[in-house]
């Protein structure tokens, strides 16, 4: 790694902005290939990213990165400028995707801290014999750089004409060495002549073909740069308008007295060619000039990236105002007082907080593009290996959801679409004998509903087959069921168990021993769920339901003994205070609740925490029915004491640690500054099945 | 402080730059992501040195520096430019832009050549 720049905000602009180039390449790399062509606008946007990623390695010394970007480059500059015909873009494809995975492993050790060591060498290889293919393919003899600048090449004659000697009165010879380490002294070389043209036309440089040939580099490097001319200005003044030139250690200036000297050096210049070439100026990109700069620019917003830990403290920081809002408002000490004016500059007050808060969380929301987008390489791939046809539709792309939230889903996500494209979508013989669309279709959708996000991934293949799954389930042991009392949904949600996994062979892809259980875990990790629904014959479509958010809840706090409790408002279906003869038991003891018609099992909180409370019969305390993947219980509580926006803090480690506390989800804060349980309402119905 | 405005269509090198230049007292008066942003800001800033990127997209670094020099024909430009870009150099150059750095460089060789330019 570079010892120029240790600290670290250069190393993380660096990773970031690279890991986006890289997103953004892949990207257009794939509708390139999805069109069967490389558009003029991907391929300059290609050729420009690969610059950047480039130029950007270089300064942070991740040599083979940038070494493996410069031959992308050069390739996609050959396409650009000599547009080859009969291009294989599948084949171009497979290099740059080999290229991009390169890139981005090595990226991946960076921001790991690990040192980018992986060798580019054997890519590079295979590179240049593709590029060398390319172009004997396309009749062009490989000239070393020559090909590239041959259009550039028109030339003009420096004038030649004996009336040209009357016009200047000294003969100048000098010599140019430059500093070391300053690189392109061809190009130095150039700036020199450019600038003489202004106080003379007749000059002559050794070595003449400073543009075209890059091999003058080290020629001028070892032996100097020289050049002859004529000019009218003095020995001092020629000199210290030489001195001017930037990059210069050495200069040997000498007037030539001697027309004869001058003539001489002249020829012995022309030896190697017939006349100096100049390349004419031919702007090589055309100036789009147009007057609307000012919309242009101001189009463009400013940016700032920000860590996400400082977005993180920044939430923090935003819940503990709220509660302390609340704790300042709802301050028991202002108890029957008259306060209007209090209460006036309070509701100020909880309005800011509440944008405050509405604010924060919308700077934390992401839109699921990135997420789905990275999909379409996978597709990609996949079927390719596979030999299916998979055709990717997106979906609500724009739906967002919190930072953190978006981490947890990735994998998952992934994970299901590989799934779908080898278990779900059958091969193309099969699809075409079942009267289908050779070209399998998967849908990933978002849309919002509620507080959660709703994201299915929808699939037009084979199906779950229930009897398959059902024998599964049996050969592991997992049916604790009869079969015959088990619903669709329930054979489905099978799949999901631990140790599940229809698929006989272990593919490259999916069914890794890793199965559907760890989607479930993954996605309950951030307080979501996962469902499937199939069709046999027309496909699978498994629906994940994620919080738009893990900080704040709305909640309903509820009161049992001296103890507090926070309901998620979103989970609770009604509440209503019970009649003693409501309550029924079944035959093992269990106490359950007829609500029209229906029997619902009923949770006393209080047994359940060994809360003390006064209230132990039911037409004293209340009842709240909680709702949870189609499952319903009662919740048998004191009091409701209101509804409120909590902030979400986990239980600290060393309860969970003493012990497994069920149907907690964590703690908040309330206004009066004390302590309130988040309940886990899936929890919470599962104690109780 | 000499101000200097900052052009390159890469967030890490605009911020290697700035991080070079702001060691050694020169005051960063802008910083562009393309050409058409770049005419624009130098008009605004007015800026003593112009470090000028060529790949660029919208509008390139050598479309920005012509319109810049027939703007304000004393401005003074250095193009920031990779191997393999000789002849774009060259055109730039050719229509003013003052010397030019080739990437990857180092501080101290970005900042004689910023002085170097405003000392001409």
């Amino acid at each position: 790694m570079s010892g120029q720049y240790t600290n670290e905000p250069m190393l993380d602009i660096y990773i970031f902005e690279t890991s986006q180039l890289v997103e953004q390449l892949e990207e257009t790399v794939l509708s390139s290939e999805r069109c069967g062509s490389y558009s003029s606008d991907a391929i300059n946007e290609i050729f420009r990213i690969m610059h950047t990623i480039k130029g950007s390695s270089a300064m942070m010394l991740f040599n083979e990165i940038s070494n493996l970007a410069h031959i992308i480059e050069d390739m996609f500059f050959f396409l650009r400028e000599e547009k080859p015909i009969n291009l294989d873009c599948s084949a171009l494809t497979d290099f740059v995707f080999e290229s991009v995975d390169f890139i981005k492993l090595e990226i991946e050790k960076i921001k790991n801290g690990d040192n980018a060591d992986g060798e580019a060498t054997y890519i590079i290889d295979k590179l240049k014999v593709y590029i060398s293919q390319l172009k004997s393919n396309n009749n062009i003899i490989i000239e070393g750089k020559n090909t590239k600048q041959e259009s550039v090449k028109t030339q003009y004659y420096i004038s030649q004409s004996s009336s040209d000697k009357q016009l200047y009165k000294y003969n100048y010879k000098a010599k140019i060495f430059f500093e070391d380490g300053c690189e392109m002294e061809n190009i130095r070389a150039y700036t020199i002549i450019h600038n003489l043209k202004s106080i003379t036309s007749d000059i002559k440089h050794i070595p003449e073909d400073i543009i075209e040939n890059d091999d003058t580099i080290q020629q001028i490097r070892e032996m100097g740069f020289e050049i002859i001319f004529r000019a009218n200005q003095s020995y001092d003044e020629v000199y210290e308008f030489l001195m001017k030139s930037l990059f210069l250690k050495e200069l040997m200036l000498t007037e030539l007295h001697d027309d004869g000297d001058f003539i001489e050096k002249s020829i012995k210049a022309k030896e190697a060619s017939d006349s100096i070439k100049m390349p004419i100026i031919q702007p090589n990109q055309s100036v789009k000039q147009n007057n609307n700069t000012d919309s242009q620019g101001s189009a463009a917003q400013g940016f700032i990236s920000v860590p996400v830990g400082k977005m993180d403290k920044l939430m923090d920081l935003v819940g503990e105002m709220v509660i302390a809002e609340a704790m300042v408002t709802q301050n028991p000490d202002l108890k029957e007082l008259n306060l209007d004016n209090f209460n006036k500059a309070a509701r100020q007050l909880r309005k800011i907080t509440s944008e405050l808060q509405d604010m924060v969380m919308s700077i934390r929301m992401v839109p699921l593009s990135g997420t789905f987008h990275k999909m379409h390489r996978i597709v990609r791939d996949m079927s390719k290996k596979l030999n299916k046809e998979v055709e990717l539709v997106i979906i609500g792309e724009e739906t967002e959801v919190d930072k953190n939230i978006i981490e947890h889903i990735s994998d998952p996500i992934m994970h299901l679409v590989r799934n779908a494209i080898d278990h779900g979508i059958e091969g193309k013989d099969d699809r075409e004998a079942s009267g289908k669309n050779k070209l399998g279709k998967i849908t990933l959708e978002a849309k919002n509903a509620g507080n959660d996000v709703v994201i299915l991934i929808k699939d037009d293949g084979k199906g779950l087959n229930k009897q398959k799954i059902l024998e599964k389930a049996k050969q592991n042991g997992l049916l604790h069921k009869p079969e015959e009392e088990m619903n669709e949904k329930e054979i489905f949600n099978l799949i999901f168990l631990p140790g599940f996994s229809t698929k006989e062979a272990v593919t490259e892809f999916s069914g890794r021993g890793v199965g559907m259980d760890v989607v479930v875990k993954n996605i309950g990790k951030v307080g979501g769920s996962v469902s499937v629904d199939s069709i046999l014959g027309l496909g699978t479509t498994i629906t994940m339901k994620i919080p738009l958010t893990l900080a704040i809840v709305d909640g309903m706090n509820i009161s049992v003994g001296k103890s507090c409790y926070t309901i998620p408002t979103i989970a609770i279906k009604e509440s209503f205070r019970p009649k003693a003869s409501d309550s029924i038991k079944d035959p093992d003891g269990n106490e359950m609740i007829m609500v029209r018609g229906e029997c619902y099992p009923i949770l006393r909180l209080h047994q359940l925490y060994k809360v003390k409370s006064a209230r132990e019969h039911f037409h004293e305390g209340i009842l709240v029915m909680v709702e949870n993947e189609g499952k319903n219980i009662c919740l048998f509580a004191d009091e409701l004491l209101g509804e409120q926006q909590v902030v979400v803090k986990t239980l600290p480690t060393y309860i969970k640690k003493i012990r497994k506390i069920v149907g907690l989800s964590g703690c908040t804060l309330l206004g009066d500054g004390s302590i309130s349980l988040i309940l886990d309402v899936a929890g919470l119905i599962n104690i109780n099945v | 402080m000499k101000k200097i405005l900052i052009v390159d269509d890469a967030a890490f090198m605009r911020m290697a730059i700035r991080t070079m230049l702001e060691k050694d007292d020169f005051e960063i008066v802008g910083e562009a992501e393309n050409g058409l942003q770049a005419i624009k800001k130098y008009k605004e800033c007015k800026p003593d040195v112009v470090t000028m990127d060529i790949t660029m997209p919208e509008m390139d670094g050598l479309a920005a520096l012509e319109v810049i020099m027939q703007y304000d024909p004393n401005a003074k430009v250095i193009m920031l430019s990779a191997m393999g870009q000789e002849v774009m150099v060259k055109d730039a150059i050719i229509r003013g832009a003052k010397t030019f750095v080739v990437k990857p460089f180092k501080e101290d060789h970005i900042i004689k050549t910023i002085n170097k330019v405003l000392a001409l």
